[in-house]
């Protein structure tokens, strides 16, 4: 398997790397998807799991010890949450 | 026969005479027979009146309990309706997830890593295979804002036996258990966070973020040798938003044992049962309960430390961190302080390039030599070739890695590394880890001259 194609879908339009050299643009509250919040938080410090390893119970679970962890806003763990829970595993 | 019928006739006329007369004289009643008949009516409509009361005490009793069954009946028939719309809800389609969703407000995760070892260190023949780590992390959420988690560390290594000549020789082998760390987390709101118990310390982020499927390179940096990883403590952290997604302020403040001496002396070094001198800087100990059994603080009192950072995504896969963090207080019960100051930051610059490191300092104050000074730094870059998009799928695996890490204990010995090799990744969990690693040792205490190193990691 790839490596490009280890990112979760919905994918961000820049994660493989076909925009790499546009311009870099500050993130939009408004325009942030949880998918891409998901990119700019997960991979910080490792591979991005993707979202149906586990069920939307058990990440509930995982996103709040991310949230301790890794130090992640509120209002960004939720909707990274959310993303999660809407493409969980059974 | 017209004689016959004129006597009878008069005999009958007589007799029904007689008859009048008979009654007329009965009909005449005495004044005495009269009261008594009158007393006996009085008497009688006494009864009479008493069971017309009697009977309207009955009949009220009927008409209450009539009211009652006919409460009953409503209650009967509402309890019949309640059943039927029971009944027409169970045969109602129903999202079994959404109720179990609501209703396990709690769950049980295991997460964690482990990996397999293949080295040779120089200096010896050959090379071995090695358990290097089995850690797995138990997440228990009691509900929304309460977490519990705790990592461990199960360790294979070689058993030891003595022999008649004294000296130790390995022998069978021993399993060992560490606990990693294990917290209660407690969300209080939006922006803090109570984090209680051994926790992993917010000196920079490796301790925090090191998990070895997790660590690009099968080993540590050397520096962080210098700082204490955990600590059994209270921390308050969280972070605020700065307007953005993807910016933010992030923060963390804690207590803990902190680091003690060795012996208790606060000397720069003690010597062990073989005439070993080592540092007498204990960071890994003073968990609160002494290997007596007391619970006792091995030091003067607890150490606090703090690490503030600043987080900036300029779009996903695009961003910067910087982070300062310090840590200070008594490892001895006289007062010799140990401090420490961390600057840490990482960077990425696509989905392919990350670039990471920290600069570490620490001040040991000592009743032997004064104050000495230990520390380094560590700079990692990977890069991940799928940036090329080859048609080989080997190639799009491949991820490079290099290090450049320094220590020095501030007791004579001082280590340069530099570590290059690659990772190929099977899948976003598992992946085969190979570094050659050329090590630069001097003074009294040197590392072990790894010259090679293959690992097999795996995230679950």
């Amino acid at each position: 398997m790839a490596v490009s194609t280890m990112i979760p879908s919905p994918v961000y339009a820049g994660s493989d790397g076909t925009d790499s050299k546009a311009p870099i643009q500050p993130v939009a509250a408004e325009s942030v998807t949880g998918a891409e919040l998901y990119a700019i938080n997960c991979n910080r410090c490792h591979e991005e799991r993707f979202p149906k390893e586990f069920t939307a119970t058990e990440w509930t679970t995982l996103m709040l010890h991310m949230r301790v962890r890794a130090n992640l806003t509120a209002a960004e763990s939720k909707k990274i949450l959310k993303y999660l829970q809407g493409q969980a595993g059974n | 026969m017209n004689k016959r019928y004129r006597l009878s006739s008069v005999a009958g006329v007589a007799c029904l005479l007689w008859l009048a007369l008979s009654v007329m004289a009965s009909a005449q009643v005495s004044q005495e027979d009269f009261q008594k008949l009158q007393a006996q009516v009085a008497l009688l409509s006494q009864q009479v009146q008493t069971l017309q009361q009697t009977n309207n005490a009955y009949q009220q009793k009927i008409q209450s309990l009539q009211q009652q069954v006919g409460s009953t009946k409503e209650i009967a028939k509402s309890a019949e309706e309640k059943a039927s719309t029971a009944e027409e809800k169970m045969n109602e389609p129903v999202d079994l997830s959404a109720q179990m969703a609501s209703a396990a407000s709690h769950n049980f995760v295991l997460a964690g890593d482990a990996e397999v070892t293949f080295g040779r260190t120089a200096g010896f023949n050959s090379g071995s295979f090695m358990m290097a780590d089995f850690a797995p992390i138990f997440l228990y959420r009691a509900n929304d804002n309460i977490l519990f988690e705790a990592g461990f560390d199960f360790i294979l290594q070689n058993g030891q036996t003595t022999l008649l000549n004294g000296q130790n020789a390995d022998y069978a082998n021993n399993t060992t258990v560490n606990l990693s760390f294990a917290t209660i987390d407690y969300i209080v709101n939006n922006y803090v966070t109570l984090v209680a118990g051994e926790m992993l310390l917010p000196l920079g982020t490796y301790s925090e973020r090191s998990a070895g499927w997790i660590n690009p390179i099968p080993d540590s940096p050397l520096p962080v040798a210098v700082l204490p990883q955990t600590g059994v403590g209270a921390e308050l952290k969280g972070a605020i938003p700065l307007n953005q997604y993807g910016r933010a302020i992030t923060y963390s403040g804690y207590i803990a044992n902190g680091p003690s001496s060795v012996d208790g002396t606060g000397k720069s070094t003690y010597t062990d049962s073989t005439g070993a001198v080592l540092p007498n800087l204990d960071l890994g100990g003073n968990v609160g309960l002494s290997s007596s059994g007391n619970q006792q603080n091995l030091n003067g009192s607890a150490s606090g430390g703090a690490r503030i950072a600043f987080f900036n995504a300029f779009k996903p896969h695009y961003d910067i961190e910087v982070g300062l963090s310090g840590q200070t207080g008594p490892y001895t019960t006289s007062n010799q302080y140990y401090s420490a100051a961390v600057i840490d930051a990482s960077m990425h610059l696509s989905p392919y390039f990350m670039l990471q490191g920290e600069y570490i300092n620490t001040w040991v104050q000592t009743t032997d030599i004064g104050t000495y000074q230990a520390g380094g730094f560590w700079l990692q870059g990977t890069y991940k070739l799928a940036a090329f998009n080859s048609d080989l799928t080997f190639i799009n695996n491949l991820e490079l890695v290099s290090r450049f890490d320094t220590v020095n204990d501030g007791l004579g010995t001082k280590t340069d590394r530099f570590t290059a090799g690659y990772i190929y990744h099977f899948s976003n969990t598992l992946m085969f880890e190979n570094d050659y690693e050329w090590l630069n040792n001097s003074g009294p205490n040197p590392l072990p001259n790894s010259a090679y190193v293959f690992q097999l990691s795996y995230g679950f």
